[in-house]
């Protein structure tokens, strides 16, 4: 399913708050964003321009305090938490900066895990685990533990396990944060072929040349979007 | 519930010594809780089955005291007829008890002398016979020890009895066998004799006195004891319902309260023991709990997986404390007895399938409540907060 006009999520006028002792302190302000299917977006800005916060809201793990976040056509304020989770479940992947995956599972196991909570059967999601890791180049790591695989490998991994339920959105939070230039630089063609393969794909980073691969760049500053590229 | 179950079992295995130690403290904590709950209930369960044993179901007296500690049955051939030709009674046994020195050669031991009228032993025999001709008597196993006797051999008793003469003369009784006899303590002598012996050793033959009278009913305990107090409104009858529950009452009420209070405090060790384990456990997965609601675990599977690895320490430990327990309680139960005064076939800890259940039941709470804090936590976690501070940490 997509939402009004082909778009994935929708943006409006969004803005985070949180209250702290001294004060309440505004993350993300006023933001206005759509993503659309296939596309790929970047986030960049200097740390605590509320990238991250942005990103969670896209992908429902945090709710806006004002505005409206539309994610396929679902008002995501209208959604209980049983709800979003089934949602971000079917329809959003995560790629996160420190991998977070289960260390006593093996590589094949952590990609079953979100598969095994949407309900797939044991059988088809082995199979699925497998044909994933052999699209991000560890076929042969499938029964390997993360302490047995390098940052890179774990990093791809976890961008298996993000595909596993087959989302339409894929949001990575400095996926190669963590990982030498190298390395990185494998992660970052691997999130490509993601996207060329028809996934949304929004990235936050500080890394110009992964920023540079997106189709549009959007630069926050102070809970701002503050501009935007598109090459 | 599978897939919390085998995730929760993953993560236990991930952190071999800590699940270890989790595991043999819950054995621990769970063995002395059974040992609490048989020792709640160890010596009633005890006492009812030796009453049983004997073959009683009700037992009359002159008082509301328990039976041999208040005052005699005056007159008890008369009480035993009466009772006797009651419908709901099938036998009537008078049973009197006596202290005695008995001597052998140079050799001598005070003993408690039990004067049993009718035919219906209240003893074991080990060696020889029952006391069937006049002046015959059986002994204990302390007390044929201590003198060097075996059935056969002759012993000289000095009876101190509560009714006739204060000082009746020795009178020689021929040992017919060695019994066990009930209430037996170890390390204490005690003999019987039929009841006419035992008032001609107290130097007042046909005195006609019993402690108490043990009554076998025809089938209803409760209807005995009803037509006994009918027939003999002078007398008490209680059947063994109601001997126990006077023990209860009395005596052993100590033991329950402090079984209560140990169980209660090793309880509280147990759940404070299982909480600071899971907290700490939860507190370092903190961002891979956060990661995998992102990926969409719901809340409810994230606690359930708190909940199973809480019921798979508190299950594993609790199986291994049952062997240990039932091994520390008869380690205890050895104890215990070395205590004076207590009978040998009594036991302070006693195996009953109820206690197990209620022991099963105390850990499955004891793991639920257990679980309750982290549970909590990880209920309540905010992802996205979550996953920023696991980024700046």
């Amino acid at each position: 399913m997509t939402g009004v006009n082909g778009v994935i999520v929708s943006a409006d006028r969004i803005t985070r708050i949180f209250p702290m002792p001294a004060g309440p302190v505004v993350a993300v302000r006023d933001v206005t964003l759509q993503v659309a299917p296939g596309e790929h977006i970047a986030i960049r800005g200097p740390s605590g321009c509320g990238k991250s916060t942005l990103l969670h809201m896209l992908g429902c793990v945090d709710a806006p305090s004002s505005g409206s976040l539309v994610f396929e056509g679902r008002d995501i304020a209208a959604l209980d938490d049983r709800a979003r989770s089934l949602l971000r479940l079917r329809h959003i992947g995560f790629v996160f900066q420190r991998f977070f995956l289960l260390p006593m599972l093996t590589a094949a196991e952590n990609v079953e895990l979100p598969q095994a909570e949407a309900g797939v059967p044991a059988r088809e999601r082995r199979r699925r685990s497998l044909e994933l890791l052999e699209y991000v180049g560890l076929g042969a790591r499938a029964d390997h533990r993360p302490s047995q695989l390098s940052g890179g490998e774990m990093q791809r991994v976890a961008i298996a396990r993000a595909l596993a339920n087959r989302p339409r959105l894929l949001l990575a939070d400095e996926p190669t944060g963590e990982l030498d230039q190298a390395t990185g630089e494998q992660v970052a063609a691997l999130l490509d072929r993601v996207n060329a393969d028809g996934t949304a794909l929004v990235i936050v980073t500080h890394d110009p040349a992964l920023a540079g691969r997106a189709g549009r760049v959007l630069t926050m500053r102070d809970g701002r979007i503050e501009g935007e590229v598109r090459q | 519930m599978s897939a919390p179950l085998a995730f929760a079992w993953r993560s236990l295995v991930r952190q071999p010594p800590r699940s270890t130690l989790g595991v043999l403290g819950v054995a621990a904590v769970g063995a002395l809780l059974l040992d609490m709950l048989l020792l709640s209930e160890g010596l009633i369960l005890s006492m009812r089955e030796l009453l049983d044993r004997l073959g009683y179901d009700v037992r009359v007296t002159a008082s509301d005291a328990l039976p041999g500690m208040g005052a005699a049955i005056e007159g008890a051939p008369d009480a035993v007829a009466a009772i006797a030709a009651l419908p709901a009674v099938r036998a009537v046994t008078p049973i009197r008890s006596e202290d005695a020195e008995l001597a052998h050669r140079d050799r001598q031991v005070t003993s408690v002398l039990l004067g049993v009228g009718g035919t219906a032993p209240v003893w074991t025999i080990l060696r020889g016979r029952d006391p069937e001709n006049r002046r015959d008597l059986v002994i204990n196993r302390y007390a044929a020890e201590t003198l060097g006797v075996e059935p056969g051999a002759t012993v000289t008793l000095r009876a101190s009895c509560s009714h006739g003469p204060t000082a009746p003369p020795p009178v020689e009784f021929r040992v017919s066998g060695v019994a066990e006899l009930p209430f037996d303590t170890p390390e204490t002598a005690s003999a019987a004799a039929r009841l006419v012996d035992l008032e001609d050793a107290c130097g007042a033959p046909g005195a006609g006195v019993a402690d108490f009278l043990a009554v076998t009913s025809a089938g209803d305990a409760a209807a005995a004891a009803v037509a006994i107090g009918a027939a003999r409104p002078d007398l008490r009858a209680f059947t063994n319902d109601q001997l126990i529950g006077r023990v209860q009452q009395t005596g052993f009420t100590y033991f329950r309260q402090i079984s209560t209070v140990l169980a209660t405090i090793t309880m509280a060790f147990a759940l404070l023991l299982i909480t600071v384990l899971l907290t700490v456990s939860v507190n370092q997965r903190l961002g891979e709990v956060a990661a995998l609601r992102a990926l969409g675990f719901s809340q409810r599977r994230v606690v359930l997986d708190v909940l199973c690895e809480s019921a798979l320490i508190v299950g594993t430990g609790g199986v291994l404390s049952v062997p240990l327990g039932i091994a520390l309680a008869r380690w205890l139960d050895t104890i215990l007895k070395r205590m004076p005064g207590i009978p040998e076939q009594m036991h302070f800890f006693v195996f009953e399938p109820q206690a197990l259940l209620f022991h099963a039941g105390l850990l499955a709470a004891t793991a639920l409540l257990a679980a309750a804090y982290p549970m909590r936590i990880v209920a309540r976690l905010p992802i996205a907060a979550t996953l920023r501070n696991e980024v700046i940490s």
